[in-house]
């Protein structure tokens, strides 16, 4: 429990822990209470963190409901939505309760979407089962379709003083507390937004910076993986990586740099890789399936290069320096060179650098070889040689 | 008064035709009646005026954007503020009052 986010901790159990905006609260409850089959689907409307999921999970839960949670990456395709959700809505009977939950419907616009929003819109028509759809925005073109088929409830941005009502019961129950200075800029700095107010106030009482401006803008790179790779428990180390808030291609890759140009033992080495192996994996997968859910994982996955007092240190070069240099200044003419032999022995380039070129060098170095090259290409068969073990 | 002319609100940039009653002053311009009105949230515990114009975070709450329900100074400096918050939405929104 001592590793765990407060935003996890102290997600709300019911209703009333649920704060703010208690209008579109009743609203939805009362939706959920009438529903029959062919009821409006409903659609909540609000800026992050304002409780949209919460609300649709607790209602389910409070209603008796089996929920199928989907979201934009799911809906962009019309034969998937098709496959997803036709069995749910054709046998609901046979299914249990079910209610269909669609996350993020405004997050998919333009070439995202592969006919997905129009077959939803068709769904949406004639429910057979309660349907609640969340998004940040309803401006989107597309979601002026899914407007006229559904009943819109909004929610707003919480007001500072119910957040920070909020955030010190929460601070009261772990014991901790922060300066009014730091409340005051955190309530500013979230914008309503609980779940981000909750997580910054998390990494703030674990201690791993002093409560200053500097703790709302951690994005120096450098600073914060070495911070990381400082911390004194792995509770500092969490902080820090969750507030080093930069691209996660940028941050996977800068843990990269650091640790193959850190001096460390074989099998830290070889642990550390692997993390970032694994992280590099998930990033993968976000990319290829556009679940940007999938996100919240990788600063866990990452936090497993934390080892207490290990030597790693900033490197924002990948390879040592003499390697990159000869990549930056030989790389052209070694590529021109196997593109002349690759033509000579009727293979691909590629195939010719992978498996024939290290042979090569060791036949020519034996002497056993004449290519026939002219001068500079056998300069650098030379140089090429000599980096041979 | 009723206009004389047309004007735009100076608060909300709405048109405001002739002989729709409108708040004027000098050099100031004209504004609608409703938008004149102060807007404040209400406090969710006791029902009044949750004090806005006092409020410490009155330069950084959008009043018109967020959600209409707050707390005021008094009632968030009770023994246990965010159980009374707790109660009073149980009070007044019994529908919310669900056991899960």
């Amino acid at each position: 429990m001592i590793n765990m986010m407060w935003s996890e901790k102290y997600r709300p159990k019911n209703l009333l822990d649920l704060i703010g905006n208690e209008e579109a609260k009743v609203s939805i409850v009362e939706w959920f209470g009438k529903w029959v089959k062919g009821t409006k689907p409903v659609l909540l409307v609000g800026p992050p963190g304002t409780g949209k999921t919460t609300l649709a999970t607790l209602c389910a839960k409070q209603f008796g409901y089996d929920l199928i949670e989907l979201n934009a990456s799911d809906i962009r395709n019309k034969q998937r939505i098709q496959e997803m959700l036709a069995p749910i809505l054709g046998y609901s009977n046979l299914l249990g309760k079910a209610m269909i939950f669609v996350d993020e419907v405004d997050g998919i616009h333009g070439r995202s979407d592969y006919g997905g929003v129009e077959a939803l819109v068709d769904i949406l028509k004639e429910p057979t089962v309660p349907i609640v759809l969340a998004a940040n925005s309803d401006k989107a073109d597309k979601m002026k379709n899914i407007k006229k088929v559904t009943k819109t409830i909004f929610l707003k941005p919480i007001p500072p003083r119910l957040l920070r009502l909020y955030l010190e019961s929460i601070l009261k129950k772990e014991g901790a507390s922060l300066s009014a200075g730091t409340l005051l800029r955190l309530m500013v700095t979230s914008k309503g937004d609980i779940r981000s107010m909750i997580n910054s106030a998390q990494a703030l009482v674990t201690g791993f910076e002093p409560q200053t401006e500097k703790s709302f803008q951690s994005s120096d790179v450098e600073e914060g993986v070495n911070a990381f790779f400082k911390a004194k428990s792995i509770d500092e180390a969490r902080a820090i990586l969750y507030s080093l808030r930069i691209d996660p291609r940028e941050k996977i890759q800068a843990f990269y740099s650091s640790v193959i140009t850190s001096d460390l033992t074989k099998d830290d080495m070889q642990r550390m890789l692997q993390v970032i192996s694994e992280a590099d994996l998930i990033y993968g997968k976000i990319m290829k399936t556009q679940e940007w859910r999938l996100l919240r994982y990788l600063d866990s996955v990452l936090l497993g290069l934390y080892k207490e007092g290990i030597a790693a240190r900033y490197s924002q070069f990948n390879l040592p320096w003499p390697v990159l240099n000869r990549l930056r200044w030989d790389g052209k003419a070694i590529r021109g060179l196997i593109s002349t032999l690759a033509k000579r022995m009727h293979v691909s380039t590629s195939s010719f650098a992978t498996f024939y070129f290290p042979y090569l060098l060791f036949c020519i170095k034996n002497k056993t070889l004449d290519l026939g090259l002219d001068e500079t290409q056998n300069e650098i068969l030379q140089k090429e040689m000599s980096a041979l073990k | 008064m009723p206009m004389k002319f047309p004007g735009t609100c100076v608060v909300c940039k709405k048109k405001i035709e002739i002989n729709e009653i409108g708040l004027w002053a000098k050099g100031l311009g004209v504004k609608h009646v409703t938008c004149a009105e102060v807007v404040e949230l209400r406090c969710l515990v006791c029902g009044r005026p949750a004090g806005c114009s006092k409020c410490e975070f009155r330069d950084d709450c959008d009043l018109s954007k967020v959600s209409q329900l707050c707390i005021c100074i008094k009632c968030r400096d009770l023994a246990d503020p965010f159980t009374s918050y707790q109660k009073a939405v149980s009070k007044k929104f019994p529908l919310l009052n669900l056991k899960i």
